[in-house]
């Protein structure tokens, strides 16, 4: 698709400015293509992104992770992989909703067939094959160190992957998440695990139901110094749906809206 | 009060902190891993002594052991764990020491899955293991409850000198809400049985080896005698506009929920529909059965197995009204899901 819109763009370009004759222009074209695209991928945009979602238990790396997969698919035509890779336990996580994410064109990685409703590590094979293809590749793990060292397995082929952001999605009304030595901990624990270092925070506060725009006002203050201290850059602040027209204003840069998808209805 | 958002298991584990308790002795099993986890992390912190054993019959031996000593002990599981204690729980039983029980239930029978289930409610209520024996059983419903039982079910297993066993659907351990923190508990017990060392006093023997046959009879009545009184003082349950109930639902734990929406949806559509929860699963809310059944014409029972409470609804009712039935496994069933088999019924009695 790229390239199709590559060569028309430039095969026009190309007559106007030379008037060349088709033949010039067919090769002309193959070669700017390879160039352009091949300093597209070395300089890190638009055929790939990789983001993984780390924290805590429960900090809402799997809702979030669900939104950023149906925002990417939204927003492109590009590959979107949303990769389950939470072998803790199968409670809440996005293999529940494979057939609606399917439908909307996002490949699902997650444990095969029966193992998907059950806790043994099972870490989907065809994943380092996709890692080495352009994507949009999106990686939900499970919770605290445990579910971090899943990536230690695919770690070489992360780090040759462009666009590549580690998030780490700290709710600070968790358990464990209310102080800085504990995120601290989490953090270092996290990074030994995966072998990978931080990029970035998301900041999601949030008491589900029970969720007021004050109570993210406050979670997010203390988020904030935690990213000071922790020395690393807060990349969003995750709010649900309902909370982003008052909230938007004030976190302009980073706010983003979610939609809640594994949290059953009736609760 | 600022809220803290917690998963179920999170929850109960701080209420037994909470509670004071001071040991925890179990082996990890999905969906109930997170309390050994968060036992692990700070009962050490708090003088306490967090061991994984290396099974479960091993874990429950211990707590035999240590509540022997009349610390406030626990161990969780989830079904196929809990088979493997039932030995253990028997002799505490008959021990009559006070300790806390876990079964974050899932479905059975066998290895089964990891899904929630209420499967277990037979071996919960029945004693489970060998000989004339109870344990207390709460069904919480909420994430607040699960540490508010906590708390409760060791003051129970305190005040009757019984094993107190919570039972939750592995999804109420597994999801989160945001709860209050409950103050410490700080009054305890005497517990002059205790085998705390007997400088000064006769020892205390703790033993479930009767071999006379009048000395064995009379403890199976003293036992007896003890079940009696919790029955008559401590059944309790929710009831849900049962006044002028025709149809009464009948569901614990997280099923009650749903349940409760789909009575709501009921009576919307002219339904008369109420809901009894029961909240201590033995000894059974007969009562609140019985009392309903002036006005019920039909009660049904929504579990998440294949029809054990409705049993002893049944009991209760002994030919009041008639009992119904409606369960899944594995899956927690939506409002929707509900609505309709109320309406379904509803239809089939002319109500």
């Amino acid at each position: 698709m790229e390239a199709a819109v590559y060569f028309f763009i430039n095969g026009i370009i190309l007559y106007t400015l030379h008037k060349k004759h088709w033949k010039y222009i067919f090769f002309d074209n193959i070669i700017s293509y390879y160039i352009f695209f091949f300093c597209l991928k070395k300089g890190g945009f638009l055929l790939q992104s990789t983001r993984i979602f780390s924290g805590g238990f429960g900090s809402g790396k799997s809702e979030i992770a669900l939104n950023f997969a149906l925002q990417k698919k939204s927003e492109g035509s590009g590959e979107v992989i949303l990769a389950d890779l939470d072998l803790v336990n199968p409670y809440f996580a996005s293999r529940e909703v494979k057939g609606a994410l399917n439908s909307r064109g996002i490949r699902v990685l997650c444990p095969a067939e029966e193992l998907s409703f059950g806790d043994v590590p099972n870490i989907p094979p065809e994943i380092i094959g996709i890692l080495k293809q352009d994507n949009d590749m999106i990686i939900d793990l499970a919770g605290d160190e445990i579910g971090a060292i899943v990536l230690g397995y695919i770690h070489e082929y992360l780090i040759e992957r462009q666009g590549f952001e580690f998030f780490l999605v700290i709710n600070p009304y968790r358990p464990f998440a209310g102080d800085i030595e504990s995120i601290k901990e989490l953090k270092k624990c996290l990074e030994r695990a995966s072998g990978l270092k931080f990029t970035a925070i998301i900041s999601n506060p949030n008491l589900v139901e029970e969720t007021t725009a004050d109570i993210i006002k406050k979670g997010h203050e203390k988020v904030v110094r935690y990213a000071d201290k922790l020395n690393l850059p807060i990349r969003y602040l995750t709010v649900e749906e309902r909370f982003y027209p008052e909230l938007a204003a004030f976190y302009p840069d980073i706010i983003k809206g979610l939609n809640l998808n594994l949290r059953p209805q009736w609760l | 009060m600022e809220k803290v958002l917690m998963k179920g298991n999170e929850a109960l584990a701080e209420g037994a902190l909470r509670a004071g308790c001071k040991a925890y002795f179990g082996y990890p099993i999905t969906p109930s891993s997170e309390i050994a986890e968060y036992m692990a992390r700070k009962l050490p912190d708090s003088d306490g002594v967090f061991l994984q054993a290396e099974s479960e019959i091993a874990a429950i031996n211990m707590v035999y052991g240590a509540a022997s000593t009349g610390a406030r002990v626990m161990t969780a599981s989830s079904g196929p764990g809990i088979s493997l204690k039932q030995e253990g729980i028997s002799y505490i039983a008959e021990a009559e020491l006070p300790c806390l029980i876990i079964n974050i239930s899932r479905g059975g029978p066998g290895l089964g899955g990891i899904q929630p289930a209420q499967s277990d409610y037979f071996q919960a209520t029945r004693g489970g293991g060998h000989g004339d024996y109870h344990v207390m059983v709460l069904a919480p419903a909420s994430v607040q409850e699960m540490m508010d039982f906590a708390i409760e079910g060791f003051e129970l297993a305190d005040k009757y000198r019984i094993p107190v066993m919570i039972m939750a659907e592995g999804t109420l351990g597994q999801m989160m809400e945001p709860i209050i923190l409950r103050e410490p508990v700080t009054k305890f017990y005497d517990k002059p049985w205790a085998t705390t060392g007997c400088k000064g006093r006769k020892p205390n023997v703790i033993t479930t080896l009767h071999l006379p046959p009048e000395e064995l009879e009379q403890r199976n009545k003293h036992l007896k005698n003890k079940y009696d009184e919790i029955k008559s003082k401590e059944k309790r349950a929710e009831a849900f506009m049962v006044e002028d109930a025709e149809l009464v639902l009948v569901a614990f734990g997280l099923m009650s929920r749903v349940a409760k929406k789909a009575v709501i949806e009921a009576r919307k559509n002219g339904i008369k529909a109420g809901l009894i929860r029961p909240i201590t699963l033995w000894p059974f809310p007969d009562q609140h059965i019985i009392e309903a059944a002036e006005t019920a014409k039909i009660f049904v029972s929504l579990e998440i197995n294949m029809g054990q409470m409705v049993e002893d609804i049944k009991l209760a009712l002994n030919g009041r009204a008639k009992a119904d039935f409606y369960g899944r496994i594995g899956v927690i069933p939506n409002p929707e899901e509900i609505t309709k088999v109320v309406f379904g019924i509803a239809e089939r009695e002319g109500l």
